[in-house]
């Protein structure tokens, strides 16, 4: 138990999904120009991610490894989490509306995205338990969602800046996105 | 092999029992969304984003809330179906003054303007009106690289290769406007549905560019056509003495093709015959 703590953090800090290990990049600067789309987006992701590493890894040790054909790993999980996700979606849609507003488009959305299948290849690599897998996947939905957030603020500043034609929009974005991941890699990778 | 194709074939098969399981059980009328709903069953369902929200469901929501954003924002592909239109006029209790809303995009250029210059840069129209206004002798002439082709749901718009332009077939067009911000001159306007007589040319207040006139297919401001309308005693054609164009009173046109006839550079057109011509088959 006394492990879970330290995974959660990583996946926020240290090996935060979007600025460290560079997955999920198109939501990340697609959805990032305005803060309430960028809180749901993170909702969204958190969720997902959460579903996506419980039924992994029941697929991983149940069925992949018994039979042994754990080649199929990625044919597998896109198929088992876009149906699960499906699914959660029908169910929220038609018994929660206001969870639905809040969600938004992005629940279908994501049901690729390489952040989340990223995060299940991360979780059987690693050999997690499935406590390990579930807190692993919360992090990184965490991460995922305080790094949406805190893009988004910064994008909302920049539309105001006096900034060169030329930077306008998307490069002074990566530029902030750079800047954002080196604060990420240095300043917590020293700390943690 | 076989072990391998089972547990796939088994995986597929229970997401797909599970999903219409979910799909089953959980009720299907929400308070508060069973309106929404109703009308995203008649919405076209292919979140295209004409109506410029970001797909049916969402656009179904605003209708909900607001019944105005109907007439607002028109789904063109719904005014096509008056039977999905009536359900949702009946499921809102309102009703949508369809005859107005709906549009056709057409494309104010007749084609044949003479290339001034080899143009080999980027291969989009946006990208050609970068440079000096394009490469054709008349600043206002469609280049016929078919931003507007690529955007269309509808497959409406083609390339006329006589002209050198593209042209939107107007049976197939359902006016969603989509082509509209794509161009960079602006040629293209959404005109009513019912628009029999189109004018070509959109010749305007870029003038005064050395080596860009008209072509000799733009309006020349005779007056003939106006003319012609008088003396077949319809007068559906008007003269808009500031611009010096005839407007067209489409309600009034009968489409005798007087106009057309005397208009010497052919700036006016039969806009009920445009049609997109048959791709032939690709022979080996």
């Amino acid at each position: 138990m006394s492990d879970l703590l330290p995974i959660f953090i990583r996946m926020i800090t240290t090996s935060n999904i979007v600025l460290v290990m560079y997955l999920g990049l198109c939501p990340f600067f697609g959805v990032s120009k305005k803060l309430g789309p960028a809180i749901s987006m993170g909702l969204a992701v958190t969720l997902v991610m959460t579903i996506a590493a419980i039924a992994t890894w029941v697929i991983n040790y149940y069925i992949l490894i018994p039979f042994d054909v754990e080649f199929m790993y990625i044919v597998l999980f896109i198929l088992v989490i876009s149906s699960l996700v499906q699914m959660v979606e029908m169910t929220i849609k038609r018994t929660n509306a206001t969870l639905y507003n809040a969600l938004g488009i992005y629940l279908p959305l994501i049901t690729t995205n390489c952040a989340i299948l990223g995060l299940t290849f991360l979780n059987i690599r690693e050999e997690y338990t499935i406590i390990q897998s579930i807190v692993n996947g919360i992090g990184a939905g965490v991460g995922f969602a305080i790094a949406l957030i805190m893009m988004s603020s910064i994008r909302e500043k920049l539309e105001l800046a006096d900034l060169p034609k030329s930077m306008k929009g998307l490069p002074i974005a990566y530029i902030a996105a750079m800047i954002l991941a080196l604060i990420f890699v240095f300043t917590f990778g020293g700390v943690v | 092999m076989l072990i391998t194709m089972l547990i796939l074939t088994a995986i597929g098969l229970t997401a797909a029992i599970l999903i219409y399981i979910v799909n089953v059980v959980v009720p299907r009328k929400v308070q508060g969304l069973e309106k929404m709903e109703e009308v995203n069953e008649h919405l076209p369902g292919m979140d295209c984003g004409a109506c410029g929200y970001p797909g049916c469901f969402a656009y179904a929501q605003a209708v909900v809330k607001d019944p105005d954003e109907l007439s607002n924002a028109p789904c063109a592909t719904l005014l096509q179906v008056e039977e999905n239109v009536k359900k949702i006029e009946a499921a809102l209790g309102i009703t949508v003054d369809t005859e107005s809303l709906n549009k056709k995009a057409l494309v104010h250029c007749g084609g044949k303007s003479e290339v001034i210059c080899d143009y080999s840069g980027i291969d989009t129209c946006k990208g050609a009106a970068q440079l000096l206004h394009g490469y054709k002798k008349c600043p206002y002439a469609c280049y016929g690289l078919g931003d507007c082709i690529d955007v269309c749901p509808q497959d409406a718009i083609f390339m006329d290769e006589e002209k050198d332009i593209v042209v939107v077939d107007p049976q197939k067009c359902n006016g969603c406007g989509l082509c509209v911000p794509e161009c960079p001159l602006d040629l293209i306007e959404l005109v009513p549905a019912g628009t029999k007589i189109a004018f070509l040319c959109s010749y305007g207040p870029l003038k005064d560019i050395p080596g860009r006139e008209k072509c000799q297919y733009g309006c020349t401001h005779c007056r003939k056509c106006f003319k012609a309308c008088e003396e077949e005693g319809i007068s559906a054609i008007e003269w808009d003495k500031e611009r010096a164009l005839p407007i067209i009173d489409q309600d009034k046109c009968t489409l005798c093709g007087k106009c057309i006839e005397v208009c010497e550079s052919n700036t006016l057109a039969d806009f009920t015959k445009v049609k997109k011509p048959k791709v032939p088959a690709l022979s080996a």
